[in-house]
């Protein structure tokens, strides 16, 4: 039998220290050992009973709960003042077999696995590799578990593949404690797996691309995902290259995606052609405080795997005393003026190695980000055509306003079909400022107020925009969501109005549905919404 | 003089500053693959927050005759150490000198690896 230790517990925090927030009781759940039950599917259908269990009970106390995995998210989005469940001993993986696909599916079998929730991307490629596959994406690092991906959106920076959720073929979601609460979804235009797997997790199977497309990037407000099918493609390997080229080229290849007909040329990285080739990743990252003239890039090309390559890890790593930063962060409270100086001294900590050349698979080139102390990361979305316009007018607003210890930088995702995903561009140039976590002081503005004049510059400015779901921002910034994806908001509560009943809304709400008044059901649904199409 | 005696004061200050410092460091050994077992419930803010960090501290007490020192770790399981650290202080070095090398001050943490399953 699955285990449920609950601990009283009076506060939680993200990883990176950007709580923290009330909490009555912290849930972590075990799975049954395999030696008591041999079948990974009863032990998985085990843990679900469990899950449904505790959803019961909190839902009994009138009471939230609330799924979360490595507390990555830098906002409150896997907060939940009630309950909230950790879930990273859930991590079984299934591969599956062809029998289980179904009739009219596109997906290779060979490609198609089953992970529960709390499986790690690092994990996750681990499993992948031993078969000779990869994820096609992931995030900067590999801690995250797959559930706390998708239903944020984590990403990359690849151009032509997209977000972590876009890779997911299947969701296999608790929507309550009763038996047909555990639902299998899947898109009507894209099945991947037939009732016979449904039938092997208890589940009932809604085949309906509205419905898949809302709960992809559901903030954990679509219930409890359970478990994932994703698609893996064959291991490749990434040939990454750090440079250091004119601030108007990168810019230039920012807005316009044209690698082709740029001048921006590597040896070896070119078509039949002779001309440039379009990279797997292209990464932009500037400090605004210099007045270099040069931005450093960081770009990756895609080759098929080979068994011999070197090693792509350095053998030592070293960090910096957490205490010199956290002294760094009080001068900056004290002495903003001081911070362009700061970031320019650890500019070799901060930023990639120029002319750095490595060689390896996805897994390895996006590998482990310990913690590092307080960190933020405000990170927007907006259409590449508009990355200069949109860098240019917040690095004004960050020089005249601020400084904040941050330094910028530009990633790139293919359009998701996500209907609140914020890779809603055709490809979206994500740009984001990371740095140390600060105190609001006489002299530097807060990370809320930051936020908040980040998206007043852009709508000043009239450049369409979105925010990472799992990032800071002045998240009660009015009608900021509905400003950001209209009336994909409408169809988003329609779907989860049709899916969970009024109660089970309420348990799988948080404030932070509260603060984007996405826990509002609609005025008036469309019945019938949830049907297998 | 003294102008001399102070200057004196502050360089050796420094000296024993940078003494103590350099005598302190930690060396950490960490497994590529695989993932750290989790503690939610560890919500410290060193390297180990959300691990299931263990720690040994202690002084242990070699023999002439002694050429090195096993210690046991049982609680890993099969699974094996995802990280393991060792610590060294100006309080250790300063033990082992006046000991001549009898009693070691071990300070050592580790996590094991995640169960998989």
């Amino acid at each position: 039998m699955a285990t449920t230790k609950s601990h009283p517990k009076s506060s939680w925090d993200t990883l990176h220290n950007n709580g923290p927030f009330d909490l009555k009781t912290l849930h972590i759940t075990e799975l049954a050992g395999s030696t008591h039950m041999f079948s990974k599917y009863d032990r998985y259908n085990d843990a679900a009973q469990e899950i449904q269990r505790l959803i019961r009970e909190a839902a009994d106390r009138n009471e939230g709960f609330r799924a979360y995995g490595s507390a990555w998210s830098l906002s409150h989005i896997a907060h939940q003042k009630d309950n909230m469940h950790y879930n990273g001993f859930m991590s079984i993986h299934i591969p599956i077999p062809k029998e289980l696909t179904h009739e009219d599916t596109n997906y290779t079998n060979e490609n198609l696995f089953f992970f529960e929730c709390g499986n790690t991307i690092k994990r996750i490629s681990e499993v992948l590799g031993s078969h000779g596959k990869s994820l096609k994406t992931s995030g900067a690092s590999n801690g995250q578990t797959i559930a706390g991906c998708i239903s944020t959106g984590v990403h990359g920076s690849a151009l032509n593949v997209g977000s972590t959720q876009d890779y997911v073929v299947g969701l296999n979601i608790i929507i309550g404690d009763k038996p047909t609460d555990v639902v299998y979804l899947e898109r009507h235009t894209k099945p991947a797996l037939n009732d016979d797997f449904a039938k092997k997790i208890n589940a009932r199977v809604i085949r309906n691309d509205h419905l898949f497309n809302a709960a992809l990037v559901g903030l954990g407000a679509f219930g409890f995902i359970h478990g994932v099918v994703i698609e893996a493609e064959d291991r490749f390997l990434l040939k990454r290259y750090v440079k250091k080229i004119k601030k108007e080229l990168a810019m230039e290849l920012s807005d316009t995606m044209d690698f082709k007909n740029s001048t921006f040329k590597i040896d070896g990285e070119v078509d039949e052609d002779g001309d440039p080739s379009r990279p797997y990743h292209y990464k932009v990252f500037i400090n605004p405080y210099t007045n270099e003239d040069k931005y450093v890039v960081e770009v990756m090309y895609k080759k098929p795997y080979q068994a011999q390559y070197p090693d792509p890890f350095p053998v030592i790593k070293t960090s910096l005393y957490k205490d010199l930063i956290y002294l760094l962060i009080k001068v900056s409270e004290k002495f903003p003026k001081s911070i362009p100086w700061f970031i320019k001294q650890l500019r070799k900590t901060i930023l990639p190695e120029v002319n750095e050349e490595t060689l390896g698979t996805l897994y390895e080139t996006f590998w482990d980000a310990p913690y590092q102390g307080p960190a933020f990361a405000a990170s927007v979305g907006i259409d590449h055509t508009n990355s200069s316009k949109a860098y240019k007018v917040i690095e004004k607003m960050t020089q005249k306003e601020g400084p904040i210890p941050g330094i910028f930088a530009m990633r790139f995702v293919k359009q998701t079909d996500a209907t609140l995903g914020f890779s809603k561009f055709p490809i979206t140039c994500m740009l984001e400022i990371d740095g140390v976590l600060w105190e609001k002081s006489r002299k530097i503005m807060s990370l809320t107020e930051y936020s908040r004049r980040m998206i007043e510059v852009l709508q000043e400015n009239k450049i369409p925009f979105t925010i990472h779901w799992g990032k800071n921002s002045d998240w009660k910034f009015p009608n900021l969501v509905k400003d950001m994806f209209g009336d994909k908001v409408t169809e988003w509560k329609s779907y989860r109005n049709g899916l969970l009943s009024t109660e089970m809304q309420r348990v799988f709400s948080n404030g932070f549905l509260e603060d984007t008044d996405l826990h509002t059901p609609n005025e008036i649904n469309e019945e019938d919404l949830i049907v297998s199409l | 003089m003294k102008l001399r005696n102070k200057t004196f004061i502050k360089w050796s200050i420094a000296l024993v500053i940078c003494c103590l410092f350099s005598s302190c460091y930690t060396v950490r050994l960490k497994n590529v693959y695989g993932d750290p077992k989790p503690n939610p419930m560890n919500d410290s803010k060193d390297y180990y927050r959300y691990m299931d960090v263990q720690e040994i501290d202690t002084v242990i007490t070699i023999k002439a005759t002694d050429k090195d020192f096993t210690m046991l770790i049982k609680d890993c399981g099969p699974s094996g150490i995802s990280t393991i650290e060792y610590r060294n202080t100006f309080g250790g070095v300063l033990l082992s000198a006046v000991t001549l090398g009898r009693k070691r001050r071990v300070r050592v943490k580790y996590v094991c690896m995640k169960p998989t399953n």
